[in-house]
């Protein structure tokens, strides 16, 4: 693998690592499969598409985006998903009814066409890295991972609502028996995890483009990652990103035909070792 | 202060509870004893809004309000804080973290983390352990600690002496004793008859979902026979 196939590795792998961060929160925390995460990845990437069409701002998009789907994530979580709280089977289902919905939705205002989010002219072209030149826009997403991370350790670890999820993985119970109103935690964390989705989206829809069925094919990789590095961690989705990401760049340079094995043959067999993922933890 | 008035509480089709009353006056502590399974614990939680159980019936009056339909945290806010079978710490969350979750580092009134560590400097020492790296006397303390920083007037506490060794027992003992007298009022679920009989005020017998006796610490210290009869001991 050459230095270029590494930097597309380590890109994907941040891009991975931004809606995998969000889905892993809301699995850990609040048990929630969510499968509609990759729906509302690619509806953040035609949001993010619009607005930076319109503002000539990508920095706008991002942010409305991330804004525009916490607020689709309100909605779901308020209409919807407090109907069937507890219930694991039925908030699975229900978040894959709520996929198809919002792919249809998008299908009918951005159409079938394929978009790709237009980037601000600071990140056009290449710079030298390595041994190799590099387009600067896979650089930023890659600094946009790095930095995705840092903020979300230093709210896990240094902020009291951070001490609050941490405590409301290990046992919910005695959070709201401490005094804590732990729907308010777990309604924030659903927002911040859809929010990362979304700002995720607009990251990838400004290299691999936004289309229909784009959501299915990041949500898989998104549970490659979670089930890796185990549920609720974020160091666990970092390493598993960038597991996975390096993986499918090895599997698309070296096996090309067999890419998602490559991802998925692992996947299982570290499963079969640890069945709660690397950092996973039983509850 | 607090009454709890013919609870009726299930888990699932399981009655456990069946008719429980009692009463806790302010800054007293009241021992509840019963063998295994007799409901002690469903009783607790059922106190502290916790389900399940499933209350189906009866009252839980607290300064003249129902607490029955309040969710823990509401329960909580009204000065009611459990130390929960099983202490309960959080793996994930430093010693500090336990007290500061609860109630901001940067409060002042009331409990406080410098006061937790002062009545339990062992805990000052262990500050940036995690929940699950300390010793079963340290966790106990943490427990305490993390449930006076709600500023209670009432502690459930259940079985605080399960799994202790002997000297820790006894350390627990003093502490009860140190709270009441800073006006607090403790419900205690006992196994261990003889922390009952040194802390309480006033002794509770629950046997199959039912209170079967109820006398004061006094009387049961001055002669143990009935209360040894009903505990089968």
């Amino acid at each position: 693998m050459n230095s270029f196939q590494l930097l597309n590795g380590l890109t994907f792998a941040a891009l991975l690592f931004v809606v995998a961060s969000g889905f892993t929160l809301v699995f850990g925390l609040l048990r929630i499969v969510n499968l509609s995460h990759g729906a509302l990845y690619l509806l953040g990437g035609y949001i993010g598409y619009s607005t930076a069409t319109m503002t000539g701002s990508f920095g706008l998009g991002m942010l409305a985006a991330m804004l525009g789907v916490a607020a689709v994530g309100l909605v779901l979580d308020q209409g919807l998903l407090r109907f069937v709280r507890g219930q694991e089977l039925r908030q699975v289902l229900l978040s894959l009814g709520v996929a198809l919905v919002l792919n249809d939705v998008a299908l009918v205002i951005w159409g079938g066409d394929s978009f790709t989010v237009p980037t601000p002219e600071l990140l056009f072209g290449a710079v030298p890295v390595l041994d190799t030149f590099y387009p600067k826009y896979r650089l930023f997403v890659l600094g946009m991972g790095v930095l995705v991370f840092v903020l979300l350790w230093l709210l896990l670890n240094h902020t009291r609502l951070g001490a609050l999820i941490r405590a409301g993985v290990d046992d919910p119970e005695m959070v709201e028996a401490s005094g804590v109103n732990i729907r308010r935690v777990f309604v924030l964390t659903f927002l911040l995890g859809c929010a990362l989705a979304g700002l995720g989206g607009v990251m990838g829809g400004a290299f691999l483009a936004l289309y229909p069925s784009a959501d299915a094919e990041i949500l898989v990789f998104s549970l490659a990652v979670v089930v890796i590095g185990g549920r609720g961690s974020l160091v666990g989705a970092a390493i598993g990103a960038v597991m996975v990401g390096l993986l499918n760049t090895m599997g698309q340079v070296w096996f090309p035909e067999l890419a998602y094995f490559v991802i998925f043959g692992p996947m299982a067999a570290l499963l079969a070792f640890r069945p709660l993922g690397l950092l996973g933890r039983a509850v | 202060m607090l009454q709890v008035e013919d609870i009726q509480a299930y888990y699932g089709e399981a009655h456990i509870v069946q008719g429980a009353s009692l009463t806790v006056n302010a800054g007293e502590v009241v021992a509840l004893l019963g063998r295994n399974g007799m409901g002690k614990t469903t009783l607790i939680r059922a106190i502290m809004g916790m389900a399940p159980p499933q209350l189906r019936s009866g009252r839980v009056r607290w300064q003249g309000q129902d607490l029955v339909g309040l969710k823990p945290h509401e329960i909580a806010a009204r000065r009611i804080a459990i130390v929960p079978q099983g202490r309960r710490l959080f793996p994930s969350l430093t010693v500090v973290e336990h007290l500061t979750m609860v109630k901001s580092a940067r409060a002042t009134e009331g409990w406080t983390v410098e006061r937790v560590f002062g009545l339990f400097p062992r805990l000052a020492e262990r500050k940036g352990h995690r929940g699950n790296q300390l010793s079963g006397g340290e966790r106990q303390m943490l427990a305490i600690g993390r449930a006076l920083m709600l500023d209670p007037e009432l502690i459930l506490m259940d079985e605080p002496s399960e799994g202790l060794a002997p000297a820790m027992v006894q350390r627990v003992e003093e502490i009860v004793l140190d709270l009441k007298r800073t006006g607090l009022a403790i419900l205690m679920v006992e196994q261990n008859l003889y922390s009952a009989l040194t802390t309480a005020d006033r002794i509770y017998v629950l046997e199959t979902g039912r209170m079967v006796m109820e006398t004061t610490g006094a009387a049961a210290n001055a002669d143990e026979a009935p209360l040894r009869r009903h505990l089968g001991i």
